[in-house]
């Protein structure tokens, strides 16, 4: 990467700052203090499926996130067709007969994160966090309840990840017989939001 | 001599099976543009029916779509990746294309005129294409 693609850093800077503002008005819809949002449009949710048949990776950098400090607010979506694959056919797979993205082309979470508070962003450190709402995968919404930690950079970026198991019956995805031992029961389910304050 | 087309046979279709199961992923580069559109339009589309416009520009299968505009910002993703953000006439939303480093133009910066070809997959608070390529 040439260092000339960055010379409208500032530019760049005050962008992202306004459509994360943005963001937050479309996601999170909520009176609070502008100062303690924070938000991400470049998310990263990656899932895995591993079984003794084969190890099945999806992931996507595009996840728009907004995380309210104040309230402990927390929503993200995604667009199931931003999930990408190593083989094609997973990726085929995946969209056309489990996750049926055409019929339903979003996921969303939207709950709390606790365990962390305003005050405590304002200087580094790492926080043991809780992450509870309702996970909305192929049209069917399930509670979910997970641990995640959270870390204030020096500089101000929070960077957020958390671990959590989904059961694809659960929300109602199929799994033919034919290929039920190619595809974990559970499947591992990884989240990484580098959030900047609005 | 049967048993030679039986042979010729299996092993065709084990190397055709193989070949498939390891298919990569296609990128936009290696298909064909069912569309093009300005990046103005392109979002104005999925103001106006987000249903009818994904019918329109992701398809039921991967395509490719071609995309043309101003570049209102450029932005890392990870260490691998930049998103390339079209100007949409609507300060409240954008074309996001994002390009894999190796597939960006060196001298593309702010400004600029670009046309992006790229898979499109919907829309959140801006349009997103994935896996997109400078189109020729």
């Amino acid at each position: 990467m040439s260092a000339a693609h960055w010379n409208n850093n500032e530019t760049t800077d005050n962008m992202n700052t306004f459509k994360i503002a943005i963001l937050a008005a479309f996601l999170l819809p909520v009176a609070v203090s502008a100062q303690d949002r924070f938000g991400t449009r470049n998310g990263h949710i990656a899932f895995f499926s591993e079984t003794p048949m084969e190890n099945i990776e999806g992931n996507n950098h595009k996840v728009s996130s907004v995380w309210d400090a104040t309230s402990g607010a927390l929503q993200f979506a995604v667009l199931i067709k931003a999930f990408e694959f190593e083989k094609a056919l997973m990726q085929e797979h995946f969209n056309e007969n489990y996750m049926e993205s055409n019929t339903f082309p979003k996921a969303e979470f939207k709950g709390k994160m606790t365990g962390v508070t305003a005050e405590q962003l304002k200087k580094p450190g790492t926080y043991d966090v809780l992450v509870e709402g309702d996970l909305t995968i192929h049209g069917v919404t399930k509670p979910v309840k997970t641990k995640g930690t959270l870390t204030v950079e020096a500089n101000g970026t929070i960077k957020a990840s958390s671990d959590f198991m989904v059961r694809p019956e659960d929300h109602g995805i199929k799994i033919p017989g034919m290929v039920r031992k190619n595809i974990a029961e559970q499947i591992a389910v990884r989240v990484r939001m580098d959030y900047t304050r609005m | 001599m049967i048993a030679v087309l039986g042979t010729v046979a299996v092993i065709g279709g084990a190397t055709y099976a193989y070949m498939e199961y390891n298919r990569g992923t296609a990128g936009a580069d290696a298909m064909q543009p069912v569309a093009t559109v300005t990046a103005e339009d392109l979002l104005a589309s999925y103001a106006a029916d987000e249903a009818a416009a994904d019918q329109r520009f992701v398809g039921e299968a991967d395509q490719a779509i071609e995309v043309t505009g101003t570049i209102r910002a450029m932005e890392p993703v990870g260490s691998d990746k930049t998103n390339v953000i079209l100007e949409t006439g609507d300060p409240m939303a954008g074309v996001v294309c994002e390009f894999s480093n190796t597939d960006l133009p060196i001298d593309w910066r702010s400004g600029a005129s670009v046309r992006v070809k790229g898979i499109c997959t919907g829309l959140l608070m801006d349009v997103v294409l994935v896996r997109c390529v400078a189109s020729e």
